[in-house]
């Protein structure tokens, strides 16, 4: 069996989800699923979180045997006239695709005078990121992103599909989740090196909204650092750029940056955009060759399995990921500790600033022990 | 340089839609137009007299051995030089044909660059619209011309009155009604009454004739085998008739009392 014909067996996300967070990074106000009503349940009312109505057409059994046009064009006017949006989102399902039903015509049935970005969807496509595709690819026929956005998201999304492939959650048929390390041990840890005076690289490499809260791992480390008059040993790396993506994503990238800012902390490599995390890996590596070669240890956040291990081989790898699946490949990968942020995407959606890590926090609670027990025993 | 014609051909199952397709594509294929039929029904039978009896693997079967299926796996040559295509289906009782249709259509779209240098592409769509996927030829703005075939029997009459349902529900006119004759009394007269009523006209009269049968039987099409005969100049005609045709209308569909009483 080929590399890439692998059958995974273990629940993953889905195109339908993947569109729908497609749809919340173009700003649309309102999602509506076509379907029935319990399709993505789980993450619709985890978009709803992060400011966007998502709502669905319910369909039933007679909607499947009798389509459910008549019911998506009375949903369209009547979330038009609930929630006055500018930008709406509908989304197809396994069963409304299956039964062959068409969107644009209930849209134009609707007629509403708000543009209504149409994504025929469904989860049977082996890669989620088809559902991104889909959904760009829709939105630039709508008029809402141009061409050249549009190829750009294509690399993007091919090399993330490529990634999942490599050392993600797609490398393999089944992949046991885990909790990881433990997270006292390894906070320990990275103080105890930057207490010896080792050198540090923290290289965030966030997708989109979960930056907000690894970002705040790069903040503890910074602040311990200080505490230990260590800081010039720290260098940080993150994916903020605010220049690239799609709208939401470049918001996320400047919360972000503005946040680093008023902390004192100081980025010293803007590795791309927060939808870059896939691409980044060879600027990263670039950047130990040129001037970090002789660092001591890595904190890698967000997408680790993204950063090859080419110049990685002589430092101590630390990674957080918020992948319970991502455990295992990241250390077959050579990571000694391998850290879970459980719950994160809960915590990060409809957030503009950056919010507590259960790692960061337990690192300002350790070293805050250390340092008292150190001070009590001089 | 003409326009390319994409027909879709509906009606009851049974009544000879791919026996009429097939025949039609030769006739064209006689006269030099670049002609592909795509075979909608899971039967897979619309290009079998054009292959000399041999069934061609469907985009489904392929699709369903998860192969990457390209031109050369799903369009096959058949008399003179007719491109010959099948949807296939699903096993009876599993999974949804319709869907099928949808998806075999957009692959062969996207792996098939001959498709554009058609002069006409004859969709044969399996017997009645009974759901969405059946139509989608026509809502993915693939055809251009829809015909519906009958008899001048009330059932296959019912059904070409329902698939006019069908079309005004997804917005489509109609270009003409094809009689294929079962030797029903006053035949010619009912099918042509019922064609003015729903607004449209007969485009053609298909008498039965034992050779249609006999040539099939053999796995060829009337134009191939039986070249000479009077029904091979019909559906000569037929085909004229439709390259040519630029006429169409949205039908009305009658009631059923009306109908009846056109068949009694």
């Amino acid at each position: 069996m080929a590399e890439n014909d692998i059958s995974i067996i273990h629940p993953r996300p889905s195109s339908i989800v993947a569109a729908l967070y497609t749809l919340r990074d173009l700003n649309v106000d309102v999602a509506i699923l076509h379907g029935p009503p319990g399709c993505s349940f789980k993450h619709a009312r985890l978009l709803e979180e992060d400011g966007i109505h998502v709502v669905t057409t319910a369909l039933d059994e007679n909607g499947f045997v009798f389509g459910g046009r008549d019911e998506l064009s009375s949903l369209l006017t009547k979330v038009n006239e609930m929630f006055n949006p500018k930008l709406i989102g509908v989304v197809g399902t396994c069963a409304s695709m299956i039964i062959g039903e068409e969107l644009r015509e209930p849209v134009q049935d609707a007629n509403l005078d708000v543009p209504v970005i149409e994504v025929e969807v469904h989860a049977g496509y082996p890669n989620n990121t088809k559902g991104v595709l889909i959904a760009l690819e829709s939105a630039c026929d709508a008029g809402i992103i141009d061409p050249e956005e549009l190829g750009r998201q294509k690399i993007l999304l091919e090399e993330a599909t490529n990634v999942e492939k490599r050392h993600g959650a797609a490398s393999r048929e089944y992949l046991t989740p885990s909790r990881g390390d433990l997270k006292y041990k390894v906070a320990e840890k990275v103080i105890d090196y930057l207490k010896e005076g080792k050198r540090c690289l923290t290289i965030m490499n966030a997708k989109k909204e979960t930056g907000y809260m690894f970002a705040d791992i790069t903040v503890a480390i910074n602040e311990v650092a200080s505490q230990l008059g260590m800081e010039d040993n720290v260098i940080n790396m993150a994916n903020v750029d605010d220049t690239l993506g799609l709208p939401r994503v470049r918001h996320h990238a400047k919360s972000i940056m503005d946040d680093f800012t008023e902390k004192g902390i100081t980025i010293h490599e803007n590795i791309g955009g927060m939808d870059e995390y896939p691409i980044t890996g060879e600027k990263v590596s670039g950047l130990i060759t040129e001037k970090y070669s002789d660092f001591d240890f890595a904190v890698i956040t967000g997408v680790p399995h993204a950063i090859p291990m080419d110049n990685l081989q002589e430092m101590e790898v630390i990674s957080v990921t918020n992948g319970p699946r991502q455990v295992i490949p990241l250390k077959e990968m050579g990571h000694e500790n391998v850290i879970v942020e459980i719950d994160l995407h809960p915590k990060t959606l409809g957030v503009n600033n950056i919010v507590e890590s259960e790692f960061g926090a337990t690192i300002r609670e350790v070293a805050k022990d250390m340092l008292e027990r150190n001070s009590e025993a001089v | 340089m003409m326009a390319q014609k994409r027909i879709a051909i509906y009606g009851k199952g049974g009544i000879g839609k791919s026996s009429t397709a097939s025949n039609v594509a030769a006739a064209c294929a006689d006269e030099g137009y670049k002609v592909m039929i795509i075979g909608c029904d899971p039967k897979s039978d619309s290009s079998i007299t054009l292959l000399g009896g041999k069934r061609i693997p469907t985009i489904l079967d392929l699709l369903r051995q998860k192969l990457d299926v390209t031109e050369k796996d799903i369009v096959h040559e058949g008399y003179k030089g007719v491109k010959c295509v099948e949807v296939g289906g699903p096993e009876p009782g599993i999974g949804c044909a319709g869907r099928g249709i949808i998806v075999a259509i957009q692959k062969l779209r996207k792996v098939c660059t001959s498709i554009d240098d058609m002069d006409l592409i004859i969709y044969d769509v399996p017997g009645d619209i009974v759901c969405g996927g059946f139509v989608a030829p026509i809502r993915k703005g693939l055809v251009n011309q829809a015909y519906i075939l009958t008899s001048g029997e009330y059932m296959p009459l019912y059904a070409a009155n329902n698939i006019c349902r069908g079309l005004i529900k997804i917005n489509t006119p109609l270009s003409g009604i094809i009689c294929n004759s079962r030797s029903v009394t006053r035949e010619e007269d009912i099918v042509k009454k019922f064609s003015e009523e729903i607004g449209s006209k007969l485009m053609a009269f298909i008498p039965k004739e034992q050779i249609v049968q006999d040539c099939e039987r053999d796995g060829f099409s009337v134009l191939e085998k039986a070249p000479d005969s009077p029904v091979a100049g019909v559906y000569r005609e037929l085909a004229h008739t439709i390259m040519s045709n630029e006429g169409s209308v949205m039908p009305s569909a009658l009631e059923d009392e009306r109908l009846r009483e056109l068949t009694r």
